[in-house]
C-alpha cells in the first residue's frame, strides 16, 4: 500500500507560496478593474488594497518570506518605473523656465518645514524629525508614473507632475544620505563614517546611473533603432542596474532615476519604447502594488492615527502653497497649479523603504516615530493615487 | 446675414495664416496646450497675431499686411522667435508640416470656444480630423470685382501651391503616397471645393443671400473653399497650402503668388473662363499625390505638362514683377525647390533615414526653429 499512488500529493494538499500570490494577482485584476469603473478611482488603489487585505495585517494568507522571495520583481518593477520617470525630465526645460526650480525648491522646503514642525510639535527629537520630514519631501514616482500611464495624461501639469516628483525624489534620497550621516554622528558618535556613507552613496548612485547611459548609447548605436529590441535591451539594462545596486548596498532610487535623465540628455534623438516596456513590465507593477499593499501594517494606521493625519494634511497643504505661489509666473493657471499640487501628493514605498532602511540602522529612530509615519505612508499610498488621479482629471488631461 | 461689403485694402499687400503643432519633447506626439501657450505669448508685445484653432494641439500665428517678402519674412521670424520662447518656457516642441505623422485623430481635444463647439457638433469625427496644418495667403485687391476675377485666375495656380508646400506624406504611421494627404481632409466638408463661378459682387452677394436663405451657411467663415474672398479684410485668401516646414518656406511662397497676383493684374494674359474648371479637381489630386512630378492638363490647349515645368514657365512669365515688388528672393526660393525637392519629400527622405517617427517630428521641430 505505501509504495502505490506516490505520484499523488501528500494529503491533505499543502499550497505552494506563490500560490497565494498568483491569487492575490488574479483577485487584484478584479478589483483594480471595479475602480477603475467607478471612473473616478485608479485601478493602482484597488492593487495596493488587495495586498492589504490578503497580508499579515488581516488574511495574513501572504507573510513576510514571501515578501522577500519577491524582492527581485518589486526592485525590478520599481527600477521601470524610476527610469520611466527619469526619461521624462528634460533639464533644458529647467534652464528656460528659471520659476520651475523655485517652485520646485519651495515645494520641498515647505514640505519639510511643516512635517519636521508638526513632528517637534508631538516631541520628536531634532535629529528624527529632520530625517523623517526629508523622507516625506518625495512624491512616489512609481504611483505618479503609473497613475499618469493609466490615464494617458499629456500637458502641462502632467509633464510638471513628473518633473517635481523627479526633483522632489532626488532631494529625498540625497538629504536622506546626509541625515544618515548626521544620524550616525549623533547615535554612534563616528564622524569618519558620518562624512563617508553619504559621499559612498552619492557616489556609487552617480556611478551607476552615468555608467549605464554610457553603455547603453554604446549597445544601442550598434543594435540599431528598433523599438521592439531597444526596449528589451534598456529592460536588460534596468535589471542589470538593479543587481548591481544591490551588490553595492545603495538603493536603486537614484542610480534608476539618475539612469533615465542621463540616457535622455546624452541622447540626442527621441527615445521611444512601449508603457513598462511593454505588457511583461506592466505585469510586474502590478505585483509591485500589490506586494507594497501586504508590506501595510494597518495596526500602525491605528496606533499613529491622530498624528499621522496631522502630517498629512501638513505635507498636502504645504506642497499646494508650493506650487500655488510660483503659479503665475511659472505660468500655470490658478486651476492647473491645484491640481499639480494635489497631484503630488502620494508617499510611497519608496519613502516606506527609506524609513525601514534608516529604521534598521539606527532602531532609536524607528521608535520615536515609525508608526506615525507609517500610518501617515498608509494613508497617502491609499489616498494619494486617489489625488494624482483627481488631480490630473481636473487638469483636463486625461486621455481615457 | 447679408453679405458684408468689400473693405479697401492695398493692391498686392500679402499677410501668410501658419497653422502650426505643438508637441511633447518626449514622445513627439501632439500635445493638447494650445491654451497655456497663449497665455505665455499674451505676457509680451510680439508681432502678427497667435490664435487657437480647432483643436487644443494646433495653433495659428498670423502676419499683419506686408507690402514686400523681406519685412513679411522679417515678421515670421520675429513671431516664430515669440513663440519658440514661450514654447521652451513650457516644455512644449512646435513644428510645420500639413500633418501629424503619427496622432490618433480620436485622441485630440476641441479647443473650448463656442464656435469650435458648434462645429464639433455638427461635423462630428471631421472636425477632429481637421487637426491638419495649412498656410493661408491673403492677397490685397483694388476692389470687390478684381478680388472675384483674381480669384478664378488664381485657379489655374492651385496645382503649383499645393506641389510647392506639401508637406503631409506621412497619416496616422503610414505612408499615403500622398504628397500632401492634408488636402484629403479638407475634401470630405461638405462646403468644401471651389468658389461659384461668378465675376461680380453684386452676383457673389445674390449666391451668398441664397445660400444663406437655406440656413446651410451662416457667413462666409462656413465656406471652405480653396481660395475664397474675405471681404472684411478686402483680400482674396488662398487655402490650399500645408504649412511648411520653415518659416522661410512659408514666406517665399507668399512672395510667389504676390508676383503671379502682379502679373495677372497688370499684363491680364488671359480672362477668366468656366471651362477652366473642367479640369481643376484633376489637376489638383495630380499636385496632391504626385507633387511636383504631377500632370497638369491645360484647360484651353490640352497639352499635358508636369507641375514642376509649369512653375519653371510662370518663374519666367512673372520675373519682371518680382523684381518690382521686391520678391526675387522668394522666387529664387522657388526654383531652388523644384531641384531640392518639396517638404513632402524631405519628410520621406528623413523617415528613410531614421524608420522612427518621432524621430522625424523631432527634427521637423528643429527645422522649424533654426529653419535649416
Amino acid at each position: 500500500m505505501t509504495a502505490q499512488f506516490e505520484f499523488l500529493p501528500a494529503w491533505p494538499l499543502h499550497a505552494a507560496p506563490s500560490l497565494w500570490v498568483a491569487v492575490a494577482l488574479i483577485a487584484a485584476v478584479f478589483v483594480g478593474e471595479m475602480f477603475a469603473r467607478t471612473g473616478w478611482l485608479p485601478r493602482v488603489t484597488g492593487y495596493i488594497l488587495t495586498g492589504l487585505v490578503v497580508g499579515p495585517g488581516m488574511l495574513a494568507v501572504i507573510g513576510g518570506s514571501t515578501m522577500a522571495d519577491w524582492r527581485l520583481v518589486v526592485e525590478l518593477a520599481l527600477g521601470i518605473l524610476l527610469f520611466e520617470l527619469g526619461t521624462r525630465v528634460n533639464l533644458r526645460w529647467l534652464g528656460s523656465n528659471r520659476w520651475l526650480v523655485v517652485s520646485s525648491l519651495l515645494e520641498a522646503g515647505l514640505s519639510f518645514g511643516a512635517v519636521f514642525l508638526i513632528l517637534r510639535y508631538f516631541g520628536t527629537p531634532h535629529a528624527i524629525a529632520a530625517t523623517a520630514a526629508t523622507i516625506t519631501i518625495a512624491t512616489s514616482p512609481s504611483i505618479v508614473v503609473r497613475i499618469a500611464a493609466e490615464l494617458r495624461a499629456q500637458g502641462q501639469v502632467t509633464e510638471r507632475l513628473m518633473l517635481h516628483t523627479a526633483l522632489n525624489s532626488i532631494y529625498a534620497a540625497v538629504g536622506v544620505n546626509l541625515m544618515v550621516g548626521v544620524l550616525h554622528h549623533e547615535f554612534r558618535g563616528s564622524l569618519l563614517e558620518a562624512v563617508l556613507y553619504p559621499v559612498y552613496l552619492l557616489c556609487s548612485s552617480v556611478l551607476v546611473g552615468t555608467g549605464f547611459a554610457m553603455v547603453f548609447r554604446r549597445v544601442e548605436r550598434w543594435l540599431g533603432n528598433h523599438e521592439e529590441v531597444l526596449s528589451f535591451l534598456l529592460l536588460g539594462m534596468i535589471a542589470l542596474a538593479v543587481s548591481v545596486s544591490a551588490t553595492l548596498n545603495v538603493p536603486p532610487l537614484l542610480p534608476l532615476l539618475l539612469a533615465g535623465v542621463v540616457v535622455r540628455q546624452i541622447r540626442g534623438r527621441t527615445l521611444v519604447y512601449p508603457q513598462h516596456f511593454g505588457s511583461a513590465g506592466a505585469v510586474l507593477i502590478i505585483v509591485m502594488f500589490v506586494l507594497s499593499g501586504v508590506s501595510i501594517a494597518p495596526q500602525q494606521l491605528m496606533q499613529g492615527a491622530a498624528v499621522a493625519a496631522i502630517l498629512v494634511l501638513g505635507r498636502v497643504l504645504a506642497k499646494i502653497a508650493g506650487i500655488l505661489a510660483i503659479a503665475r509666473p511659472s505660468g500655470l493657471s490658478w486651476r492647473q497649479a491645484t491640481a499639480l499640487g494635489v497631484g503630488l501628493a502620494p508617499l510611497s514605498g519608496v519613502a516606506l523603504l527609506l524609513t525601514l532602511d534608516t529604521g534598521t540602522l539606527f532602531p532609536e529612530f524607528g521608535k520615536a516615530v515609525q508608526s506615525a509615519l507609517l500610518g501617515s505612508i498608509v494613508v497617502l499610498e491609499l489616498v494619494g493615487p486617489v489625488m494624482t488621479f483627481a488631480a490630473l482629471k481636473l487638469a483636463g488631461e486625461a486621455n481615457q | 446675414m447679408p453679405l458684408q461689403s468689400f473693405s479697401q485694402s492695398k493692391p498686392l499687400t500679402m499677410g501668410v495664416e501658419l497653422e502650426l503643432q505643438l508637441l511633447s519633447t518626449t514622445t513627439y506626439d501632439l500635445v493638447a496646450s494650445a491654451e497655456d501657450l497663449l497665455r505665455i505669448v499674451g505676457r509680451r508685445p510680439h508681432p502678427g497675431e497667435v490664435k487657437p484653432e480647432m483643436t487644443s494641439s494646433m495653433i495659428e500665428i498670423s502676419t499683419s499686411a506686408q507690402s514686400c517678402y523681406q519685412s513679411l519674412l522679417d515678421e515670421l521670424r520675429d513671431m516664430r522667435g515669440a513663440l519658440l520662447e514661450a514654447a521652451r518656457f513650457l516644455n512644449i516642441a512646435v513644428a510645420g508640416g500639413g500633418t501629424h505623422p503619427f496622432q490618433h485623430w480620436g485622441e485630440r481635444k476641441i479647443f473650448d470656444a463656442p464656435r469650435f463647439k458648434h462645429l464639433s457638433e455638427l461635423y462630428g469625427y471631421l472636425a477632429k480630423q481637421f487637426t491638419i496644418f495649412g498656410q493661408h495667403v491673403h492677397i490685397g485687391c483694388p476692389g470687390p470685382d478684381e478680388a472675384l476675377r483674381l480669384l478664378h485666375l488664381f485657379g489655374r495656380y492651385i496645382p503649383q501651391f499645393i506641389a510647392l508646400t506639401a508637406s503631409s506624406p506621412i497619416v496616422q504611421g503610414f505612408d499615403t503616397q500622398f504628397d500632401s494627404a492634408r488636402l484629403n481632409s479638407v475634401f470630405s466638408f461638405p462646403l468644401s471645393g471651389r468658389a461659384p463661378y461668378v465675376l461680380s459682387w453684386t452676383d457673389f452677394g445674390r449666391f451668398f443671400d441664397k445660400m444663406t436663405g437655406t440656413g446651410v451657411v451662416e457667413s462666409m467663415k462656413d465656406f471652405y473653399w480653396d481660395i475664397r474672398p474675405k471681404p472684411e479684410y478686402g483680400t482674396i485668401e488662398i487655402r490650399v497650402c500645408d504649412t511648411p516646414l520653415t518659416v522661410e518656406k512659408a514666406a517665399a511662397l507668399a512672395g510667389y503668388v504676390q508676383s503671379i497676383a502682379r502679373y495677372l493684374l497688370v499684363e491680364a494674359p488671359f480672362r477668366p473662363d468656366e471651362d477652366d474648371y473642367l479640369v481643376y479637381a484633376f489637376n489638383r489630386f495630380q499636385a496632391c499625390r504626385f507633387g511636383l512630378g504631377g500632370q497638369l492638363v491645360d484647360p484651353r490647349t490640352h497639352e499635358r505638362i508636369q507641375i514642376g515645368d509649369d512653375i519653371m514657365d510662370t518663374l519666367s512669365h512673372i520675373e519682371q514683377h518680382a523684381i518690382e515688388l521686391g520678391a526675387e528672393d522668394a522666387c529664387k526660393a522657388v526654383r531652388d525647390s523644384l531641384t531640392a525637392g518639396n517638404d513632402a519629400q524631405w519628410v520621406r527622405r528623413r523617415y528613410a533615414a531614421e524608420k522612427s517617427l518621432p524621430e522625424v517630428v523631432r527634427q521637423q521641430s528643429e527645422y522649424w526653429a533654426s529653419g535649416k
